[in-house]
């Protein structure tokens, strides 16, 4: 794995070309395979494309190979294994994803390069909900020193590439049917793509259902309001305009409903998305732009959260919620000559949000507010990285991006409430910058070191600006906004060490963050609450300082052909400026796991383990979580039937069947306990 | 068929706009005065030479402080008299006693934008007796003095705009009125809250009053919470009191109000309610 940066487009294009080619020759097309460490055959296809571009760590894409789990696999399960991400529950679905203990408006998550925002005010809908991993082709996550190239963030950026048709088998339809069944929530999973071209348009359908009921905990627990259904379906053409460019349109639409929040005082009735976009693509190896792409974009969200199937609520509420969005950019990459390469990137977007809340008391009218006042967020911004080799082991790579934002009121009826704080005005401009400066030594074959310095900000999200008593169950306060918040800085150093040897990697990464005007809820007693039972109201202000700082370690291991070992560790910690944790954050875990896979069969061991978290602000509504250790086991065959190359998959994961939960889940609600699944797929 | 439907609907329309349009261009007149404003009655100042008619904003003539305007016409001519002098007398008769109530004279002699607002605080309604109002005109243009008397029919409201208390500390009853914000007018956000403070001097006097000063606590009863930054009203002049008052939502809310005079209190049980 040579490439020093994710932002080496050659190597990196060599990556996924090697991912791509490695899943086909797979899949059984006739490709030639190239040699992957911890290729495995027994998973295959979407997740396998799954990989991770962090800077300077472009093993985490054997990891993500080695680690995708089972074929009916949620992207949020695929994402919970990355050591960079964690994963904050409110409910089997809709688990908010943070890279690094960043989260929220601290990092970026795009679909496909797209801006889209959940409609709920209660984050009940991250993005990462809507794609299916049979949509996905890969997933890339950048850390601080690139991560805001595609949009000012501290935090770095989650984006989901969504699959492309391809022109591999012409005139004939292919495909993969797959179907699955777990105990722990006697849920199904059923899923189809199909691939078609002719002459010189190639198209691509798939669709995914899903159907949880309630699971079990590990004390054979039924979780109430754990279930949930849904249909994911997308549509994609593409058209090769010529040898080096193609034009693609894509439609992706996802419907949930009856999906159940247990850590949360309502559910979710319908959640539905559709995203469409056009773009057009341009490669060509010889000149000095040689990739360039451009897309506009439309996506709109749709949310309602229920309450009518909970006993006990003291009052009937509606909440339902809108966010449309529509943008544009453009991206290239020039290579200026043997040692500098460029990537630029123009964009634009537009949000709309709105959220509203009716409350039903018998007898009486009914009492309506705005929770998210209409606004709309324009954003405009531009970014640059350069790219530059000193010498043969020394690379340089510089990055920088500006961001103008405007945050506008747009109804009459969102400013008389928002005037109710006494803010005359809630509009505001801001220019947002940032820059960072990595450089990448080798200093021998088998080492190789990266540091990298990042300045950043971002700007504060609508629930910070403009939220309107916006309930938070987990410390039981009422949030109220504030449009005249400082923008959040944060300057990040990252070291990072490789060890190569043979098919052996052994890879640490340590960070740390200094963040400025750190955005959090602070109680004001001089509020009352709105919400029946909370404890109070927090403002969102920004307190001067808060760090955060963490290290993050990966061993590769083959001690034998058919044998992998895989290994990763996190911890992260952070603080504020009186010295408390800041909440949020996961203790120390390690997930190692074990396969032996001789041709066709192969049978996989993964443990699972968490240390005691007593790094808790209690304020945030935290307390401590203990320690637990799980243990998993997979097993896979593959084998040909009629031509047609048929997947068998099956497992159990928590065998001893432990009640857990970790320290992001809200309520304490515990996980799944034992659980045995089943699934096969054909390849058509 | 279904093309024919189409000319006809298209010509319509083209009609509608035509006639509209047309509309629009004639008539670049004043606006009525009394846009928007019902006329409760109207009668003749005998002795005066003018036509009197009543208006109020409100639809029907509810218990609580009460806004006339009131338009003067020359009796013969039919002119807008736009010059005169007006005295109210509110008088309630409950057959074994009668009393006034508060009111509130035209402010100036001249006509605002030709009418002239005035205001009956009625404080009970038309249950216990009999509620007329006496409206003396002094006619400047030829300096003519004449009476009309109009019987009022006073409802009580669906919420009470109207309370009264006798005060810890003096013993005194005062009658207080709740002008703003009513049920038709809120919205969520900011408020303006007005109120009128008049105190019972004897039957036939009720002075308004600038001595109290008030605290105001809302609430939504059904949901136990209330609302920031919300303004006191103070005195502004003939027994208001302006402040602001805040709703976070819509739906049924209670205004409570506190009384004091310098230190003392003078009573802390008031309320008005507002549910829009």
């Amino acid at each position: 794995m040579g490439s020093p940066t994710c932002l080496n487009p050659i190597t990196m294009k060599k990556v996924l070309a090697n991912i791509l080619v490695l899943t086909f020759s797979l899949a059984g097309f006739s490709q030639t395979q190239q040699p992957v460490i911890s290729e495995d055959s027994s998973r295959i296809v979407e997740l396998k494309e799954v990989t991770v571009t962090t800077i300077q760590k472009p093993a985490q894409q054997q990891l993500i190979n080695f680690f995708r789990a089972n074929n009916s696999a949620t992207l949020e399960e695929i994402l919970s294994r990355l050591p960079e991400i964690s994963l904050l529950r409110r409910g089997t679905y809709g688990m908010e994803p943070s890279i690094r203990s960043f989260t929220g408006g601290q990092i970026n998550v795009l679909v496909d390069g797209m801006r889209i925002h959940g409609a709920c005010t209660d984050k009940m809908d991250p993005a990462t909900i809507y794609i299916e991993p049979i949509n996905l082709e890969n997933l890339q996550i950048q850390t601080a020193t690139a991560g805001f190239m595609s949009g000012s963030a501290i935090g770095g950026t989650i984006n989901m590439k969504i699959a492309e048709p391809d022109f591999l088998d012409a005139n004939k339809v292919t495909g993969v049917i797959s179907s699955g069944f777990q105990t722990a929530a006697k849920s199904f999973y059923e899923s189809a793509r199909l691939n078609y071209s002719t002459g010189r348009w190639a198209f691509r359908a798939s669709g995914t259902y899903r159907n949880n009921k309630n699971y079990r905990s590990g004390d054979g627990e039924e979780v109430n309001f754990s279930q949930y259904e849904k249909i994911n379906y997308s549509f994609s053409a593409k058209y090769q305009y010529d040898q080096n460019t193609y034009l693609k349109a894509d439609l992706l639409g996802d419907d949930g409903w009856n999906i159940g929040y247990p850590a949360l005082p309502m559910d979710v009735g319908y959640a539905k998305a559709r995203i469409a976009s056009l773009s057009i693509h341009r490669e060509n190896p010889s000149k000095l732009l040689y990739k360039w792409q451009a897309k506009i974009y439309g996506n709109k969200i749709d949310h309602a959260m229920d309450d009518t199937k909970r006993p006990n609520i003291p009052m009937h509420m509606d909440m339902p919620g809108w966010s449309k969005t529509y943008g544009a950019y453009s991206e290239a990459e020039l290579k200026i000559n043997q040692k500098q390469r460029l990537l630029l990137r123009a964009d634009g977007s537009s949000t709309f949000l709105k959220a509203s809340m009716t409350m039903y008391q018998p007898g009486e009218l009914p009492m309506y507010m705005l929770t998210w006042p209409d606004n709309r967020k324009n954003q405009y911004g531009i970014s640059a990285a350069w790219l530059l080799q000193i010498d043969s082991t020394l690379k340089l790579q510089v990055s920088g991006r500006t961001d103008l934002i405007t945050y506008n009121l747009v109804s009459q009826e969102a400013k008389d409430q928002v005037s109710i704080f006494g803010y005359p005005s809630a509009n505001r401009n801001d220019l947002l910058k940032n820059l960072s400066v990595l450089l990448t030594k080798k200093i021998s074959q088998k080492i190789k070191i990266s540091a990298s310095i990042a300045y950043s900000e971002r700007i504060p999200t609508a629930s910070e600006l403009y939220g309107f008593y916006l309930f938070n169950s987990n410390d039981g306060y009422d949030y109220i906004g504030n449009p005249k918040l400082n923008i959040e800085k944060s300057l990040q150093a990252d070291l990072s060490a490789m060890y190569n040897w043979k098919n052996n990697r052994v890879q640490l990464s340590y960070f740390y963050s200094s963040l400025f005007d750190y955005i959090t809820g602070i109680i004001n007693s001089s509020f009352s609450t709105m919400t029946i039972g909370a404890n109070g109201v927090k403002e969102f202000i920004n307190i001067p300082e808060a760090s955060v700082s963490g290290m993050e370690g990966s061993v590769i291991f083959k001690p034998a052909p058919a044998i992998d070992v895989v290994s990763t560790i996190r911890y992260t910690t952070g603080k504020d400026n009186k010295g408390n944790p800041l909440p949020f954050i996961l203790p120390l875990k390690n997930t190692t796991s074990v396969r032996y896979q001789p041709k066709n069969f192969s049978v996989q061991l993964e443990a699972e383990a968490a240390s005691k978290q007593d790094h808790i602000n209690i304020e945030a509504g935290e307390d401590i979580t203990t320690g637990y250790s799980l243990l998993h086991i997979r097993f896979g065959y593959n084998t040909i039937i009629f031509k047609n190359i048929i997947e068998l998959q099956g497992g159990v994961e928590n065998i001893f069947d432990r009640k857990y939960h970790e320290h992001l889940d809200w309520g304490n609600i515990p996980r799944p306990g034992r659980n045995m699944y089943i699934q096969f797929r054909i390849h058509l | 068929m279904k093309k024919s439907l189409m000319i006809l609907l298209s010509v319509a329309v083209l009609c509608v706009i035509v006639f509209l349009s047309a509309c629009s261009k004639d008539k670049i007149q004043e606006a009525d005065p009394t846009e928007g404003l019902t006329k409760i009655t109207e009668g003749y100042a005998t002795g005066a030479a003018a036509k009197v008619q009543v208006y109020t904003k409100e639809t029907s003539v509810t218990t609580g402080y009460t806004k006339f305007y009131i338009a003067l016409y020359d009796s013969a001519t039919g002119n807008r008299i736009e010059d005169a002098h007006i005295q109210l007398t509110p008088m309630m008769d409950m057959g074994t006693m009668m009393h006034s109530s508060p009111y509130e004279n035209p402010a100036s002699e001249e006509a605002a934008n030709h009418l002239f607002p005035c205001s009956v605080t009625f404080i009970m309604s038309s249950m216990g007796g009999t509620w007329t109002l006496k409206i003396q005109v002094h006619n400047h243009l030829n300096d003519k003095e004449g009476s009309l008397t109009i019987p009022i029919t006073v409802n009580e409201p669906a919420k009470s705009r109207q309370k009264s208390f006798t005060a810890a500390h003096n013993g005194a009853k005062y009658f207080i009125s709740l002008i703003e914000p009513t049920s038709a007018s809120s919205k969520v956000g900011i408020n303006d809250m007005e109120i009128a403070i008049y105190k019972k001097a004897s039957m036939m006097s009720w002075p308004a009053d600038s001595s109290l000063s008030v605290l105001l606590t809302p609430e939504m009863p059904t949901m136990g919470h209330g609302s920031p930054n919300n303004v006191n009203p103070v005195h502004t002049g003939n027994g208001h009191y302006k402040g602001k008052v805040n709703f976070t939502m819509t739906g049924f809310w209670r205004l409570n109000l506190d009384f004091m005079s310098g230190t003392g209190v003078a009573d802390t049980t008031q309320y008005f309610d507002v549910e829009f």
